[in-house]
């Protein structure tokens, strides 16, 4: 699904992650979700009300309720397809009615299943009461079939059929054993090998050659009158049949092509009901709230990024949600490995939820609609498109930018991480903060990540801080990676606060590297060099 | 082919505790449809619930290059069939009883029963993988299962099937060079299990003609080991080769119970009874005639 947002945000922000999540579990909701558009500035009023009906939904069935629905929602073959072709007035195969009757057998099935308040103005319709009576003569078990009990013509025809080939077969059967009498084995039709010096001279009249060889003969029996009289018979009762079959099939098409505009309203309701559910259940295992949606901050209340806090309880490592009330435009600084970036991430995420219309993983949230949720810095290289391969990470940076600030119209969520930390210090603070300057006039919200000194205070912005080492007591030996970064997740304080700009400098780095397991000398010496440096 | 050749073949695979048989050709053109056929009317005629499925018609390219549909089979009530929705025939009307999630260019692989006696085109999925899916799901709702295999699709051979190896003068030059291709086709069918403890080099995903002639050229001295015969991705006199000269071993057995001979074609006839005899005494197996309804049995 395309939203509001660039490439590069979808994936940092894992909106591309959210997308899939709520992907719906049917081919009708798929339809569905492409009639959808994300909410935008101006649909306020709509977006609240989705969110509501979303999350009052996820309250009531229940993670449980929700994953049995989906189920069988997946399993609803879409019948778009042949209804157009029966309003067209095709007769259609028996594979289509199999898939309408699998298509009516599911609808049943959600219909019974949302009857209840918790499905009140979204529960899918009845089914087509006279299209299942007409299907249910071919359909004694859950298959198709053009049966005899759709008319008892066809079951006439079909006796006689029956009748006319076992005439056939054994006038054949006749020819067959005359053949045998003559010393030849018998054979199931088609051509078979006569061996010269086993075969009678001549050959019975009733075997025709197709080929000789020097040793052997390939026959086939020799219809004599009565078998062709048989025959001819056989292919008229066989006409027969097939034109009784074909009966059958314009009724049930006719009967298609009457349902087919109330089908079609049980197709959208169905689609839009899967695309409901698939929010609900990631409403429901996420435990999301509604936030409130207006014009004013952006503000969250102990907020999760999902595809973060699963990827760390897999690993056994805690996660802590973030708190921030972003009025404008702000910085944020840190140690690194602190949370900067999933800080940013969390972000966007949340402002895609709501684009979505799905409810916010956080305790409490206010959030505003966004024309465009974009990423800048590390991350958005890609944005300079082919021409990336050409440019140095700065350059890329630079380009992405300024594709940014010419297209950009309306209001804009922008994450910045770490913008310009690959050119000189000086130059890169001067560029980062008049993009912060700039983005503060437009009116934008964003949220700057970095480390680089004093942005907040000369671009006149707010200032958060988050992670920091609280100790790290010296090991005796090298831990491995997992236990490491075990390690400094437990001595990381990740509460995101407001600071000052004497913070923005803390970045401990030195001290991670050690604790990454990188040469005590190495890092020794890395000390020194930080004491003996000049500011 | 007579019921009672058919029912011998049939015979020989549930002596080794097959209820499948995975008809597989050395060509095209080997009468793989005529076997299978054959081996469907005495199944039917038995009173056996069987399934038939097929390798999907755009996974032979043949017969897209030749231009001609895939050969039909003669089906009564009793078959069990997985074709392609777009090969359901209007009529006779089949009982369509489920939709599978596999697909081919035909669009999805239906499930359906044989209803009244007519001729049907069975295409399955391209894929190996897919073909051995319908299988088991044919399985589960008959007593016997026919897979009617491609030249190029050993892979969707299962190792719950007994395998019957078609042998036709179609693609041959010559008869030698037929039973050439019988011999080195049935021997890949056969190779033998790996043995435990013995030093091997396992080959993940299929073993192909250019790394074996490394291996060979190498001096590889360890068993060669492959998942099975499936997933050695050559065949003919190289296989012949390549295999003389290495340890070739697998970890699961294919079972191959019998060999069918198509002694002519529009290009070409083989003396047949020769030919059968030929074919016996290099792969030894028994060597049913397509068309004669004679066996020629190995030496004891």
């Amino acid at each position: 699904m395309t939203g509001p947002w660039s490439p590069e945000a979808a994936v940092a922000c894992g909106i591309d992650w959210l997308v899939r999540e709520i992907a719906p579990a049917g081919g009708l909701g798929r339809a569905a979700r492409k009639r959808e558009r994300p909410f935008a500035p101006g649909d306020e009023s709509a977006a609240r009300e989705r969110l509501a009906l979303v999350a009052a939904l996820a309250e009531r069935a229940g993670t449980g309720r929700l994953g049995h629905l989906r189920a069988a929602i997946a399993s609803i073959p879409d019948p778009s397809a042949i209804l157009v072709r029966a309003r067209g007035g095709d007769v259609l195969a028996d594979v289509d009615f199999f898939e309408l009757g699998r298509f009516l057998d599911g609808l049943a099935t959600v219909h019974a299943e949302t009857r209840d308040a918790a499905f009140a103005d979204i529960a899918p319709p009845q089914p087509d009461d006279a299209l299942l009576r007409a299907l249910a003569p071919g359909r004694p078990g859950h298959g198709f079939y053009v049966a005899d009990a759709f008319d008892a013509r066809l079951a006439r025809a079909r006796g006689d059929g029956a009748a006319k080939r076992a005439a056939f077969d054994a006038a054949r059967s006749r020819l067959a054993a005359r053949v045998r009498a003559a010393g030849i084995a018998d054979r199931e039709g088609g051509e078979f090998v006569v061996m010269r010096d086993a075969a009678p001279n001549p050959l019975p009249p009733e075997l025709r050659v197709v080929r000789e060889a020097p040793t052997y003969v390939v026959c086939e029996l020799a219809l004599d009158a009565t078998a062709r009289g048989a025959l001819a018979a056989l292919e008229d009762a066989d006409a027969a049949v097939a034109r009784a079959e074909e009966d059958v099939r314009e009724m049930l098409s006719a009967e298609t092509a009457r349902a087919a505009p109330e089908l079609e309203r049980a197709c959208a309701a169905l689609g839009d009901l899967d695309s409901l559910v698939a929010r609900a259940a990631f409403c429901a295992r996420f435990a999301c709230v509604v936030p409130d949606i207006d014009d004013g901050a952006f503000e969250l209340i102990d907020a999760r990024f999902p595809p973060l806090a699963e990827a760390l309880a897999e690993r056994n490592r805690p996660y802590v949600p973030i708190s921030l009330a972003l009025g404008g435009v702000a910085v944020v600084t840190g140690a690194n490995m602190g949370g900067k970036t999933a800080a940013l991430r969390t972000l966007g995420f949340a402002a895609a939820c709501v684009a979505l219309g799905v409810p916010v993983p956080a305790a409490r949230a206010r959030i505003p609609l966004f024309d465009e949720i974009v990423w800048l810095g590390v991350g958005a290289e890609a944005a300079s498109g082919e021409e990336s391969a050409l440019l140095s990470a700065f350059g890329a940076e630079l380009v992405a930018l300024r594709s940014f600030l010419d297209g950009a119209s309306g209001r804009a969520l922008v994450l910045i991480d770490e913008f310009a930390r690959t050119t000189a210090p000086r130059e890169g603070r001067a560029l980062l903060v008049a993009l912060l300057e700039t983005l503060r006039a437009r009116g934008d919200v964003a949220l700057a990540a970095t480390h680089l000194s004093a942005v907040a205070s000369a671009a006149g912005v707010d200032h958060y801080t988050i992670g920091r080492v609280r100790s790290l007591p010296p090991v005796t030996e090298p831990l491995a990676l997992a236990a490491a970064l075990e390690r400094i997740g437990s001595a990381m304080d990740f509460a995101l606060v407001r600071a000052d700009d004497a913070r923005a400098t803390a970045s401990d780095a030195i001290e991670l590297a050690g604790a990454l397991g990188l040469d005590a000398a190495f890092v020794a010496r890395a000390e020194d060099v930080l004491r003996t440096s000049p500011e | 082919m007579a019921d009672d050749v058919a029912r011998e073949i049939v015979a020989l695979a549930r002596a080794c505790g097959k209820r499948s048989i995975a008809v597989v050709g050395t060509s095209k053109n080997a009468g793989k449809t005529v076997v299978t056929s054959a081996l469907a009317h005495a199944l039917g005629s038995d009173g056996v619930r069987y399934g038939l499925c097929s390798i999907g018609r755009d996974g032979e390219a043949f017969d897209a290059l030749e231009g001609g549909a895939k050969p039909r089979f003669a089906l009564r009530p009793g078959a069990t069939i997985a074709t392609a929705a777009a090969l359901v025939p209007r009529t006779p009307a089949l009982e369509i009883y489920a939709m599978t999630d596999e697909r081919s260019a035909l669009g999805r692989i239906v499930l359906a029963r044989v209803r009244a006696p007519g001729e049907f085109e069975i295409a399955g999925p391209p894929s190996a993988e897919a073909l051995r899916r319908i299988a088991i799901a044919l399985g589960e709702s008959t007593d016997f299962t026919l897979v009617d295999g491609a030249v190029d699709r050993l892979a969707a051979v299962r190792g719950d099937d007994a395998i019957v190896v078609a042998v036709g003068a179609h693609a041959a030059p010559t008869p030698e060079r037929a039973v050439d291709d019988a011999a080195a086709l049935v021997a890949k069918l056969r190779l033998p299990l790996a043995r435990a403890g013995d030093a091997a080099l396992r080959i993940d995903g299929a073993l192909t003609a250019a790394a074996a002639a490394d291996l060979v050229r190498s001096g590889e001295t360890r068993a060669v080991v492959v998942r099975d015969a499936t997933h050695v991705a050559f065949g003919g006199k190289t296989y012949l080769t390549l295999a003389a000269r290495l340890d070739l071993r697998c970890e699961r057995a294919l079972h191959p119970v019998a060999c069918t001979v198509a002694p002519f074609s529009w290009a070409r006839a083989f003396e047949p009874r020769a030919f059968a005899r030929s074919v016996a005494a290099r792969t030894g197996l028994p060597v049913f005639d397509v068309y004669a309804g004679t066996v020629a049995r190995p030496a004891a």
